[in-house]
């Protein structure tokens, strides 16, 4: 399990080469600009199509939408006939690539148990070419290709819960982060560091041209999305052994969340009830696993 | 046939101002062609437009390499030479910038009138779009297409109280725009900043001119507990002898610093130009 670390632990060297192509107050730059500052220079990365978020000074190849665990497989593999096991291999991956058009390679790659870091800039939508709705989009939010209007509401169904399909690969390492809490996802990086096997770290990093709003408000918005539980974070060893990593006493209500954003204007008492019932149920289930320790299945 | 090419940054609406202005032109009963230019340009990032407006139908379908008048929407960009790449001797520059034409500090065989759309976007919408702002200078400046078709434009795009907050930005805008004079401003060649469009995908430039707001730190205040430090995205503020340092030709005016300080010791003070 991942060792909790202090804002002053965060380690000062930069891997980023900024400033990037990334919209103001962006949140998978903060991402990508986090998670390579735990990575440490030692490490390949790999990029699909995306948003563009901060280059790295770290050797990087683009491919295919679909292989993008095909192509970290080919990485580690050639890395191991060198003999050079001790370079981490990294795909850098958008929500898109990683729960819809890529699951399959990356599902291969987990199967496999490649020694490999999957990490996901979660912005839940196809942001890059003009906010398309993904299988991270959460329910009922609008997107341009799930708009609201006298016929629809938003995207009709749940998000996809990719964190926990990859759990049950039986891989050693999944979690969950937001970019709000930097300790946590360094602590948690450093940690997947040192397994061998396959890493999944999901990180939620807002999007404030998709999800409209201000660009000031990236940290508060992905800080809410944890307080409310719409985010829960939370790391799953070898399948089983489960932690939340955050444990409020209390979740603040989900509403103060979903008000920030402009892609959940829509809405009304009702369905947020409904959004806040479904998110309380799963809170109080994750609750249950974090208190055995284990997810029993 | 009159061509025009609008700069922008990402955000401020461009592409939307020259879809207003094809439509407004339609209404007129005029044939107009409006073309947006997509690199991989992001919110904040320099944009390109381009508008073709004629009595009879528009057959060309290029981009405008010369166009008759330009048309900026920042401040920031206003500055930079390569605005007036290709622009046609005698020709027309509306230029978002906070003083009065004769400041304008371009010169060259061109007229030019300013207008700060960036405080009228500010005063009337809240937020520094100023895309329709500008358009209110352009109807007035030009006579190319009337203030009226601009404002049925901007109602039909935008209904309710948005476009009719709108149509208060055109209006003041077109009270405020003086007439345009010959440039007088000194002659700037190159352009230090790389190209205003195209794809700049992985390009290492300055991302000074992405800014409308600045964050500007009170020493006095800071705890130096690392807050701003860790949540900027673009990793310009540095770490260094126990408190934050910036370097402005990476931040991108995110304001996130600012948000984020527990003790309130960043500050966003508008740009200065």
């Amino acid at each position: 399990m991942s060792e909790r670390i202090t804002i002053k632990q965060i380690p000062l060297e930069e891997l980023v080469i900024t400033p990037g192509s990334a919209c103001q107050g962006c949140g998978a730059a903060l991402a990508a600009r986090l998670a390579f500052k735990a990575l440490g220079p030692n490490t390949i990365r790999h990029s699909i199509p995306a948003c563009p978020d901060n280059v790295t000074r770290t050797p990087t190849s683009g491919g295919e939408f679909e292989a993008g665990g095909d192509h970290v497989t080919g990485t580690w593999r050639a890395l191991k006939a060198l003999g050079r096991e001790d370079v981490q291999v990294v795909g850098f991956y958008g929500d898109g690539g990683v729960y819809d058009i890529g699951f399959q390679s990356i599902s291969g790659a987990a199967i496999r148990n490649e020694n490999v870091f999957i990490i996901c800039k979660n912005n839940e939508a196809y942001m890059n070419t003009g906010g398309q709705v993904s299988g991270a989009t959460p329910q009922l939010a609008m997107t341009t290709t799930t708009p609201v209007g006298p016929m629809s509401r938003g995207k009709p169904n749940s998000r996809k819960n990719t964190p926990m399909i990859f759990a049950m690969h039986g891989v050693p390492y999944v979690a969950t982060a937001s970019v709000a809490f930097p300790t946590d996802l360094i602590a948690k990086i450093q940690y997947g560091k040192g397994i061998k096997g396959f890493k999944f770290l999901d990180i939620l990093s807002p999007c404030p041209t998709g999800w409209r709003f201000e660009p000031n408000k990236t940290i508060e918005v992905a800080r809410l999305a944890v307080q409310t539980g719409f985010w829960p974070l939370y790391e799953i060893i070898d399948g089983r052994k489960f932690r939340l990593t955050y444990k409020p006493r209390e979740l603040k209500p989900v509403a103060e969340y979903l008000k920030l954003q402009g892609r959940f204007r829509h809405l009304t008492e009702e369905e947020i009830k409904e959004i806040q019932r479904d998110i309380t149920d799963y809170w109080e289930r994750l609750l249950k696993l974090d208190e055995i320790g284990e997810i029993l299945l | 046939m009159i061509e025009i090419r609008l700069h922008g940054r990402g955000g401020q609406g461009a592409v939307t101002a020259n879809e207003i202005l094809a439509e407004a032109a339609y209404y007129e009963g005029k044939y107009a062609q409006a073309i947006p230019m997509y690199g991989t340009e992001r919110r904040g990032a320099p944009v390109t437009a381009f508008l073709r407006l004629d009595e009879v139908r528009v057959r060309e379908r290029d981009l405008v390499h010369n166009p008759d008048i330009v048309v900026v929407l920042d401040p920031a960009i206003a500055q930079r030479p390569s605005i007036l790449e290709g622009l046609k001797a005698g020709g027309l520059v509306i230029a978002n910038y906070p003083h009065p034409p004769e400041r304008f500090p371009l010169g060259g065989n061109f007229r030019v009138t300013t207008v700060d759309a960036t405080a009228i976007a500010l005063e009337t919408l809240k937020r520094p779009i100023t895309n329709t702002a500008i358009l209110g200078a352009f109807s007035k400046v030009t006579g190319l297409v009337k203030v009226e078709s601009i404002e049925k434009a901007i109602l039909h795009r935008f209904p309710g109280t948005l476009g009719e907050m709108n149509v208060k930005a055109v209006r003041m805008a077109f009270e405020r725009t003086p007439a345009p004079i010959q440039a007088v401003g000194g002659v700037k060649e190159k352009d230090e900043e790389g190209p205003l469009s195209g794809s700049g995908y992985g390009l290492i430039r300055s991302a000074a001119g992405w800014r409308t707001f600045r964050p500007v730190w009170n020493y006095e205040k800071c705890t130096g507990c690392r807050i701003c430090w860790i949540f900027c995205p673009d990793n310009a503020i540095g770490w260094g002898e126990e408190r934050p340092t910036v370097d402005y030709r990476k931040c991108k005016g995110c304001g996130i610093c600012v948000n984020e300080c527990p003790t309130k010791a960043v500050e966003f003070k508008r740009e200065e130009i």
